[in-house]
């Protein structure tokens, strides 16, 4: 049982708030990913619950005890730093056994779990080594093994992986996730990299100046971001300024710089007014690319196809220029001029049919597809 | 290419060998100072007509001298102490509380009796020892030379402990380490020769001073330079060269201790 409550949680540096008003419950044996751009509040809220730092209101508890007001030291949490912050005076077994030799172990049974730990983190014979000497992935091997030794109820994770080049950072994700399921223990593990959180995180929490905007399953944020921010910072899409025209009782249509009016199908009664702007996102994977027929698309063309269908999905296209095209390995980049307005859309590279720029590019998606936010940022549920 | 190489590398030679001449024209004084003391005659002249130990021989056979050599120990040695206790507890101290009014006014407090003249120091001292009945032991005396000597303990301090890593701090907070277990295990290790060069040059500072022991010394607690003033207002004779030779060994030799010292690990790790 090791459950974490955040309550109202708040901190404040002077003047400035860097956590304000964060509450969740973090399930027992959950791997919680706090994920947000630097100074987003993500690893003060890690150190409130860590006990490095004081709350200036709130309250945290861990299995229902209330330990707001407890020391690190006298917590159950163990925390794996950014640097990871070895000593460097003591050898990498030195290290490891520290935690249990604050808690008094004896000494033959402290190099027997240190031994341990060290095979678990595949650091076996690294016993002697100066910590200084290893290498980025190995003291991230041996921090971790320090933090999994005192055998915590709770692992903190600060961005341990952040310093660790892409293909290492990949194998720690997995290797990360596989001592998770190992042990069974909650993870908090602090991010500002989305895909380090969708491959790792039972749940993701989404922190932005200092609140925590949305909880909730990876495709789901994804999917059903709360607002515009969310919709940003969770990889790439195009946003394209709209103002709503007229509604009716199954859709929004919409004016924007794209050329042509859109359409958005609506289950329920729209909660926007005529004259609202708007901003849509139209993620890549959404858009689909084709090259125009001969004669090229004309906007009667376009119109035509703009069709409202009974099951609530809309087709709509849009045609413009090819301004440029990047190879990104996996996939390709077009970028395109549609009516003044650039947006990009992503193909797989086997696709066929390479389109270079200047050509004609046709842009299709389904209307259901597209998010809508208000000015405020907040997502206008269609 | 080559011409500026050529320049420079005169530019260079010219500025060492300024450099040198400067600082061979500083040293040469001390250099006086020990070939005087082998001088056999009774008075200070340089360069001495004939060599002989004889000045030596008298220092160990004089209990003054003796006596004003341990004098120097003990209160060196205590200095050492009291002003690596209180110049690395108030540089760790200000390094945890860097945002609060305490830290902001530590460094100030503890530079203010660098500011005084010692003159005003070892009269307002005198004053006040003999006001709480000090006066006459050897306390008094640490007690003045830890004023100098602990603003030196404390800014060598504050410069080891910026670039201590605060994380390992807060790493064994994390694995269960109170304040003073985790500054005993984990701080100490990384400052260990700091305060070591600290301490020495608290000892250096205590055992040269003069003028605030000149106050505050009773024929009892009477230092070397203190004794040796004493002397040359009667007789300026080899014996001080003898004693300021001892004062320069010990000198020079705390600086090849701390050398060492600081630079066995870094030996120790090019050996292995």
């Amino acid at each position: 049982m090791s459950e974490i409550t955040l309550h109202e949680l708040e901190k404040q540096y002077g003047e400035t708030t860097a956590v304000e008003d964060v509450s969740v419950e973090i399930e027992d044996g959950e791997l919680l990913c706090l994920l947000g751009p630097s100074g987003s509040g993500k690893s003060t809220t890690l150190r409130m619950i860590a006990g490095l730092e004081t709350p200036t209101s709130g309250e945290i508890s861990i299995n229902g005890d209330d330990v707001t007001d407890d020391p690190a030291y006298e917590r159950t949490t163990s925390t794996v730093f950014q640097d990871w912050a070895l000593f460097p005076h003591k050898t990498v077994r030195e290290n490891v056994e520290f935690g249990l030799k604050m808690r008094g172990v004896p000494a033959d049974e402290r190099e027997q779990r240190a031994e341990s730990m060290l095979e678990r983190v595949q650091m076996t014979g690294y016993g002697e080594d100066d910590p200084t000497n290893l290498s980025g992935g190995q003291k991230q091997r041996v921090a971790l093994a320090r933090s999994l030794a005192v055998n915590p109820d709770v692992l903190l994770l600060d961005e341990p992986l952040s310093n660790l080049d892409k293909r290492l950072r990949e194998d720690m994700q997995i290797e990360l996730r596989e001592i998770h399921e190992d042990l069974d223990e909650t993870f908090v593990h602090v991010t500002h990299d989305q895909d380090e959180a969708f491959t790792l995180a039972d749940r993701i929490g989404i922190m932005d100046q200092g609140q925590l905007v949305q909880v909730g399953d990876p495709d789901e944020v994804y999917e059903n971001p709360k607002n515009q921010f969310i919709e940003s910072f969770l990889g790439d899409t195009n946003f394209v300024d709209a103002r709503v025209t007229r509604t009716t009782d199954d859709a929004v249509y919409v004016d924007t710089d794209l050329g042509t009016e859109l359409v958005l199908p609506t289950d329920t009664e729209p909660a926007v007014d005529e004259g609202t702007a708007l901003t849509l996102s139209l993620r890549p994977e959404i858009l689909s690319i084709d090259q125009p027929s001969a004669d090229g698309g004309t906007a009667a063309d376009d119109a035509s196809e703009q069709q409202l269908a009974t099951d609530g999905s809309s087709r709509t296209a849009v045609t413009g220029t090819v301004e440029n095209v990047i190879y990104r390995g996996s996939t390709v980049r077009y970028s395109a001029d549609i009516d003044g307005t650039s947006m990009f859309a992503e193909r797989t590279d086997a696709t066929t049919g390479t389109l270079s720029a200047g050509e004609q590019i046709r842009l299709e998606w389904n209307g259901a597809d597209v998010l809508a936010f208000r000015e405020d940022g907040t997502r206008v549920s269609l | 290419m080559t011409s500026t190489l050529h320049r420079e590398t005169l530019e260079n030679a010219a500025f060492r060998a300024g450099y040198g001449a400067l600082l061979v024209f500083m040293l040469l004084p001390l250099l006086v100072v020990v070939v005087t003391s082998f001088s056999a005659s009774g008075r200070v002249a340089f360069p001495p007509d004939s060599f002989s130990f004889v000045w030596y021989v008298d220092f160990f056979d004089s209990t003054q001298w003796l006596d004003a050599f341990t004098n120097s120990i003990v209160i060196g040695v205590g200095t050492a102490l009291l002003a690596t206790l209180l110049g690395v507890l108030g540089a760790f101290g200000q390094e945890l509380e860097t945002d609060s009014v305490v830290g902001s006014v530590v460094a100030p407090v503890v530079l203010i009796p660098l500011l005084i003249p010692p003159v005003i120091l070892g009269i307002t001292l005198l004053l006040y020892f003999n006001e709480v009945g000090l006066r006459g032991s050897y306390a008094s005396i640490i007690l003045a030379h830890t004023l100098w000597a602990t603003p030196l303990v404390y800014f060598v301090m504050r410069s080891v402990f910026s670039r201590f890593d605060w994380q390992q701090l807060d790493a064994a907070h994390d694995l269960g380490a109170g304040p003073v277990r985790s500054f005993v295990h984990v701080v100490l290790p990384n400052v260990k020769h700091g305060i070591f060069v600290g301490a020495l040059l608290a000892f250096i500072i205590s055992l040269q001073e003069f003028v605030m022991a000149l106050f505050l010394s009773t024929p009892g607690t009477e230092t070397i330079p203190v004794l040796a003033w004493t002397e040359i207002r009667q007789a300026l004779d080899p014996m001080v060269s003898v004693v300021s030779t001892f004062l320069i060994l010990i000198s020079v030799g705390a600086i090849i201790v701390a050398a060492i010292a600081t630079n066995l690990e870094w030996v120790s790790k090019q050996l292995s």
